[in-house]
């Protein structure tokens, strides 16, 4: 907040002192550690985070080390604090986000080569910038029959994270609450009525969960099987 | 240490039926003491002094969260009693409930008044249905002779909520979407539920059995209190026993008293193998640590002590155990949802003799993710019996890996 008058002296009664990766920064009150991350420059991946929506803290993968913090903290939704000393890559989070990104691949059908999502799929892409190759882990994969009744949007869940961008943009957005969170745990499903496929008379043709789906679980219709653009993907390991 | 009942002082003694049994025993003094001689801050300062600390798991101190909820700034405030006693292995919070309301609904007038909240809810858990009768009713006794009622700028008003059968809605942010109508899921924090809980309104929540502290100690005074217990853990403690022991049941010891003295002495246990204190989110103790003092400082979890004895299998409670988080993880963030389910495949693995020679070191690396990053306590709290089995029973993994 800028001050309407007074000096420098007001300007910094405002600011907030924080040490990020060891260097001393400035930050507004009421900041997320990301936003203020990024401000300066520092790259942490998100992936149910999307700066026009509320965060959720679900993904996780946005982990950050806060030095008297009994746990990790998550980037996204933790507010910048007085004199808070932060590291967003020290061994202890790269392993972290590590785990979190093996663990939403060992249950992700391995059909990546011909997933309409290509190179735009952000679950790749943070697999690939973190050096994550095959996962340690191993699980039962997910099943859920494609959904591919409306004109609008084909639903193939089983390459769904959970990230509940959709679910978010359709209700914050949209104001349409076309879909909700069904069962627990491993089971948790986004859904539709009571675990209906999606179809025509609930949703309008909006697209605005496609575009925000971070995975290929929501495709347009028309644009499967089209060739997608994105950077080529890398693993730095 | 011997027994001592503070918490559980008019269980058996009082007719849970009728108010006038209560009173007869010096109920509702406590209220009348904190509304006539003593300012709303004098009361938190009184539970402040006593040193009390949270017995729904987290020991988080109460009269310093009641602060907090009293210096937020708002009109509408909340008192929620979480009387939804979810944890494996532990019953004393119905305990309390089926044989003292009376002074759960004192307790909660007084921390409305502390706190300046005129509304209060008791979060009752599904499988308690048969108590919402018994407790309706003495609510309706309390308001029938006045207690609740208008008294200067006071007036508390008490409803029953209940659950609908998911452990996750025993964390209080879960509670709180839950009765807000919202599927049951835990909220990130911050902001913690003293400056914005419930509808967003500063709201505190506290256990069954720390709110029953709350009238001795307004009576007779923080000092008393103070004096009873350990350096850091002050008062006593109930516990629920159960599992192989020869008198299972609900005791109630001072804070400090040993672990041994509360299974073998009291509840009789023989040839003890391990305890898992706290239930299935808490730690497991084996044999050679029966001296570990039931504290805070020690071992303590929401007091639920499930003992097994020699002819217990060890990887087979830890995957009995991990099964019941798969089932109960909300399915919101990523390291819980999947974790149980990994770990729940390992451990069936390990329990069939087929377990990977990778298994031991990918548990402890998961094991430590989950606890590091999970949104919420179930899923960072998951991974205990994981953690302290590979500790104590390593061979009893290592003797089932194939090949
Ligand atoms: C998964 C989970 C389940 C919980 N279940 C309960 C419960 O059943 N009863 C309870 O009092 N606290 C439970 N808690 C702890 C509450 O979140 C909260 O800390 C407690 O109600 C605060 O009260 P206290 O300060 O009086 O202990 C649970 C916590 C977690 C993470
Ligand atoms: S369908 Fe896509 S946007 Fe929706 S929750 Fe799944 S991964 Fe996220
Ligand atoms: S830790 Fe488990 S129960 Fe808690 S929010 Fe995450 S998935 Fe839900
Ligand atoms: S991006 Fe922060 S938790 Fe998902």
């Amino acid at each position: 907040m800028l001050p309407l008058f007074g000096g420098d002296e007001n300007l910094s009664v405002d600011m907030i002192p924080v040490t990020l990766n060891g260097t001393k920064v400035s930050a507004q009150p009421g900041m997320t550690i990301l936003e203020l991350a990024r401000e300066n420059g520092v790259d942490i991946p998100t992936l149910c985070y999307r700066p026009e929506l509320t965060p959720i803290g679900a993904c996780r993968i946005c982990v950050v080390e806060v030095e008297g913090s009994r746990t990790l903290v998550a980037s996204c939704h933790t507010p910048v604090a007085a004199n808070m000393v932060i590291h967003t890559h020290s061994p202890k989070v790269l392993e972290a986000r590590k785990v979190i990104v093996e663990l939403l691949l060992a249950s992700h059908p391995d059909v990546c080569l011909v997933c309409d999502k290509a190179n735009t799929c952000e679950l790749r892409k943070i697999a690939a910038d973190l050096g994550v190759g095959l996962p340690r882990f191993r699980v039962k994969k997910r099943y859920h029959p494609l959904e591919d009744v409306s004109p609008y949007v084909v639903r193939d869940l089983d390459k769904c994270i959970l990230c509940r961008r959709c679910l978010r943009a359709c209700h914050e957005i949209k104001k349409a609450d076309v879909f909700a969170i069904a069962y627990r745990g491993f089971d948790s499903k986004v859904v539709v009525d009571q675990d209906q496929p999606l179809n025509k008379s609930v949703c309008r043709d909006c697209d605005v969960c496609i575009s925000l789906c971070p995975v290929g679980a929501l495709t347009k219709r028309e644009e499967r099987f089209k060739e997608k653009k994105g950077p080529p993907l890398f693993i730095k390991a | 240490m011997p027994e001592q009942r503070i918490v559980l002082r008019n269980c058996g003694v009082i007719d849970p039926k009728d108010i006038s049994t209560y009173l007869s025993q010096g109920g509702f003094k406590a209220l009348e003491k904190a509304l006539g001689e003593l300012a709303p801050e004098q009361v938190i300062e009184e539970i402040k002094k006593s040193g009390l600390l949270g017995r729904g798991g987290a020991g988080f101190p109460t009269g310093l969260k009641w602060q907090f909820a009293s210096e937020a700034s708002g009109e509408e405030k909340y008192v929620i009693c979480n009387a939804d006693e979810g944890e494996v292995g532990t019953f004393k919070d119905r305990y309390i409930l089926e044989r003292d309301p009376f002074s759960l609904i004192e307790a909660m007038a007084i921390a409305g008044y502390a706190i300046g909240a005129n509304k209060g809810y008791i979060y009752l858990r599904a499988e308690y249905h048969h108590l919402l009768g018994l407790l309706e009713g003495a609510i309706v006794q309390c308001e029938g002779k006045g207690f609740l009622a208008k008294q200067g700028n006071f007036k508390f008003d008490i409803e029953i909520r209940e659950g609908a059968g998911a452990y996750v809605c025993g964390e209080e942010t879960a509670l709180m979407d839950s009765i807000e109508g919202k599927r049951g899921e835990a909220r990130y924090k911050p902001p913690f539920p003293p400056s914005q809980g419930l509808w967003q309104k500063p709201t505190i929540i506290n256990n069954v059995e720390t709110l029953m502290n709350i009238p001795p100690i307004i009576l007779k005074g923080s000092d008393w209190f103070n004096r009873i217990g350990t350096e850091r853990s002050k008062g006593t403690k109930v516990f629920s026993v159960s599992g192989d022991v020869r008198a299972p049941g609900t005791y109630e010891l001072v804070m400090g008293s040993s672990l041994k003295e509360l299974v073998e002495d009291l509840a009789l246990a023989e040839k003890v193998k391990m305890v898992q204190v706290g239930g299935a989110s808490g730690r497991v103790i084996p044999y050679h640590l029966i001296d570990t003092p039931l504290a805070f400082e020690g071992v303590l979890g929401a007091g639920a002590i499930i003992v097994f004895n020699e002819s217990r299998d060890v990887i087979d409670i830890v995957r009995r155990t991990m099964e019941f988080f798969a089932e109960e993880s909300c399915g919101k963030c990523t390291p819980c949802r999947e974790g149980t389910q990994v770990m729940l495949e390992i451990l069936t693995r390990f329990c069939h003799g087929q377990g990977l020679k990778q298994d031991i070191e990918n548990l402890e690396s998961l094991a430590n993710v989950m606890m590091l990053t999970s949104l919420c306590g179930l899923g960072q709290a998951a991974p205990n019996s994981v953690v302290d089995t590979l500790a104590h029973y390593r061979s009893a993994y290592e003797s089932r890996v194939q090949g």
